[in-house]
């Protein structure tokens, strides 16, 4: 069971300080990514792990024993390192390459073994390599070329590994292969792997800790639930992006926010209150709260993906229980917000006799004489009430709702009104 | 299981063996005397058997000197330099990861240039162990030089690459302007220090062997040894620490292997072009970049090569000698053109 233990590790270049008081731990069947914005330091905390650099101050420790105190074989015996980006000034095949892996294992005037040549062989076939063995390695694509690393890295054995942006311009089926075969390095053989890794969902998804690294110092640690916030991911990498659960891989992932989403967004003083359910609301809620507007919506169920659009832009929401008709209670918060907006835009969503008091609130506020904006057509495919949904459709439009073909338009219907206040 | 280059290469090795005896018994039978090869071998065979009493030749002892104090010495040492600059270029080629190095690249050959130089100049005129005063100062300047270079480059300890080439440019530079310097207030033994530039192995004797030998024989066993080491530091040197080669030591000790094997070759033969640069890629095209085949295949490679371009310095403008480094150049680079073009897809490296 292998232990790492980082303390206070410092490195400098002349005066800049790469890396500040950097302190962590890890230990055998742990998958860890480091995460940051370029220039972090990553690669530079790498190479201070696998003992090519030596830091200025602080020390690494690899089960107790001082990593620069350790002879180059020994230190090769227990750490491998995937490069990002492999030289080749002599054409060696790709079998030739992963036998150098053997190397920290072998003694100066020794050939390799049958042993050290099956070895080689079985790395390749867990990297998924195997049938490149005897081909040359300038004929062999970027990404095999990766996994022939990655294979050389298995070959020498070792117990700690470590990989510089191991998905770099890899195809997605081989990032995938990649991120899995880490995984099962991690919990079959009980390897320590840390990778510097740029795509945030990979990294949530495959590794067990994560460090977030940012001007040379440690800003966050942690599962990934813990270490991807919004705040941590606003901090480190200036960004601002949602954090969702997918059901179907129970890990977290994030999507950042288009570029208009900034620090500092214009507030608009226009309210937009959003009917909608079953989806077709959530990339409108979206867009309205990116320009800066306030924006409620309503009655929305608590599973629908509507409710949590809303959730992640801040909106006030009329919310019922899932399965159930709209309730009296929910529709009088609904005409509440109704009340409190300044525009109604109607979505083109399912009509059920179940969320017909949505129709009867937007009717409501078409009452208040509050503009109202219908996306799409007259409803002839929504209507599942038979008939009902349409008549009233027919009725906002005739109280002059404005018909907006999409949600673009819908936007723009709104800026307009907005100019006119 | 897969075939690997390193495995054929004994076979390669025997048959080259083979070609170099082949060479060596064609060049001994050149010359202004006509000497059959029959007789050239009973000669040799008295001279290593003394005992035996044979008597297979009835060769006269002008011609016995002939084979024994003039051709021989000068064949075995082109076989010897031939396969000592080759060996080097191959490390040269290896530590520097640049297909264009040859031995002469950190400044071996100004080094010794220069020390030929103030010999010829100076016209001192002592033996050290038997050996001429110029091979000795060439062989002592180039080591300096080389010294010098390695100390310019190093920061710490280590010694990066690409300041070493640098260093042994200009190093080379300022050392050339010296001989240049030399060349201008001493006009009379130019042609001596002209000649002694382009290369030949006329001026061999056993005395020049016997202390060449050693150096370049141990330098070649030496670099043979760090053949895995070699193969690894041609990735790149970070790649190779990872794997656990000490790197900054492996290259230091190479290249002092290679320097001292190029010293002891230049002193007693002068500057032979081009066997340094090409053999190794001929080498390669023949049984891959491994250096644990490539070695010892440059080595044969290397011995044949010189010891034909000798043949042929000697026979073509027969009874007039060309400097052996011209016939190198002029037939080593047209040949290589030849193997680079049929090879197709282009030779990678």
């Amino acid at each position: 069971m292998v232990t790492l233990s980082i303390m206070g590790v410092e490195c400098r270049y002349a005066s800049v300080k790469i890396l500040e008081n950097v302190t962590f731990q890890a230990e055998a069947g742990e998958l860890i990514g480091v995460l940051g914005p370029n220039g972090a330091g990553k690669t530079t905390l790498l190479k201070t792990i696998s003992g090519v650099l030596k830091p200025n101050g602080g020390v690494v420790y690899v089960d107790g024993r001082e990593l620069n105190r350790m002879g180059v074989k020994e230190v090769a015996r227990n750490i491998a390192v995937v490069p990002q980006d492999p030289q080749t000034t002599f054409n060696f095949t790709a079998m030739e390459i992963v036998l150098m892996g053997r190397n920290p294992h072998m003694s100066r005037l020794q050939l390799e073994s049958p042993k050290d040549v099956q070895l080689a062989l079985s790395s390749m076939r867990l990297a998924g390599v195997e049938h490149l063995a005897d081909r040359m390695m300038d004929e062999i694509s970027g990404g095999e070329r990766r996994l022939i690393m990655i294979a050389r890295a298995l070959a020498q054995e070792p117990r700690i590994l470590l990989l510089d942006e191991p998905t770099l311009h890899l195809d997605i089926a081989n990032q995938i292969k990649v991120m899995e075969l880490l995984r099962e390095l991690c919990g079959k053989r009980g390897l320590l792997v840390i990778a510097v890794l740029h795509d945030f969902n990979l990294a949530a998804r495959y590794c067990d800790k994560l460090l977030l690294l940012s001007g040379g110092r440690i800003q966050a640690t942690g599962t990934p639930e813990e270490a991807l916030t919004r705040e941590n991911l606003s901090h480190v990498f200036g960004v601002q992006v949602y954090v969702k659960r997918h059901e179907m891989t129970n890990s977290i992932y994030i999507v950042p926010v288009s570029a208009s989403g900034g620090k500092e967004r214009l507030r608009k003083s226009l309210r937009v209150h959003v009917i909608c359910g079953g989806g077709t609301g959530a990339s409108l809620l979206k867009a309205l709260s990116d320009q800066g507007y306030e924006t409620s919506a309503g009655v929305l169920n608590v599973l629908d993906t509507d409710y949590e659009a809303a959730q992640q832009v801040g909106a006030e929401v009329a919310v019922e229980a899932p399965f159930s008709p709209i309730t009296s209670a929910a529709h009088r918060r609904n005409i509440e917000l109704i009340k409190r907006a300044d525009i109604i835009i109607v979505t083109e969503f399912m009509i059920g006799k179940g969320n017909l008091k949505n129709l009867e609130a937007a009717i409501e506020g078409a009452k208040m004489r509050k503009p109202v904006v219908l996306i799409g057509s007259l409803g002839l495919k929504q209507d599942f009430t038979g008939g009902i949904g349409e008549k009233m459709l027919r009725t906002l439009k005739r109280r002059g709702a404005l018909q907006a073909h999409s949600g673009d338009e819908a936007l723009n219907i709104v800026s307009s009104l907005a100019l006119k206040k | 299981m897969p075939r690997r280059a390193v495995e054929n290469w004994k076979r390669k090795f025997i048959i080259l063996t083979f070609i170099l005896i082949l060479a060596m018994l064609i060049s001994l039978n050149l010359g202004y005397a006509q000497i059959p090869v029959t007789k050239i071998l009973g000669i040799m065979a008295e001279r290593v058997a003394p005992f035996l009493n044979l008597r297979y030749s009835d060769a006269s002892e002008t011609e016995k000197s002939i084979v024994m104090d003039l051709r021989l010495p000068r064949i075995l040492g082109g076989a010897l330099i031939g396969l000592g600059l080759s060996t080097a270029g191959v490390v040269f080629q290896g530590v520097f990861r640049n297909p264009m190095a040859d031995p002469y690249v950190i400044g071996v050959s100004s080094g010794a240039a220069l020390g030929a130089a103030l010999a010829i100049v100076l016209n001192i005129g002592f033996t050290v162990f038997g050996v001429n005063t110029l091979s000795v100062m060439a062989f002592l300047f180039s080591l300096t030089a080389v010294f010098i270079v390695f100390n310019l480059a190093r920061t710490g300890p280590k010694v990066p690459v690409t300041t070493l080439l640098l260093s042994g440019l200009a190093v080379s530079i300022m050392f050339s302007a010296f001989i240049s310097f030399l060349q201008l207030i001493s006009g009379w033994e130019l042609h001596r220090l002209v000649y002694w530039m382009m290369g030949g192995l006329s001026g061999i004797q056993w005395a020049d062997l016997k202390s060449a030998t050693p150096l370049i024989i141990g330098g070649v066993v030496g670099v043979y040894l760090y053949s895995r080491d070699l193969n690894i530091m041609t990735l790149s040197e970070e790649e190779a620490q990872h794997l656990g080669v000490n790197v900054e030591r492996s290259k230091k000790i190479l290249l002092a292997l290679g320097s001292l094997i190029t010293a002891a070759s230049v002193s007693i033969s002068g500057l032979i072009g081009f066997v340094g640069l090409i053999i190794p890629h001929l080498t390669r095209i023949m049984v891959g970049p491994d250096h644990r085949a490539l070695t010892p295949a440059s080595i044969m490679t290397g011995a044949i090569f010189l010891v034909s371009c000798d043949s042929l310095a000697r026979f073509i403008l027969a009874p007039i000698e060309l400097p052996v480094g011209l016939v190198t150049s002029l037939t080593g680079a047209p040949f290589f053109l030849y193997l680079l073009r049929k090879r197709g897809k282009g030779y990678r490296m």
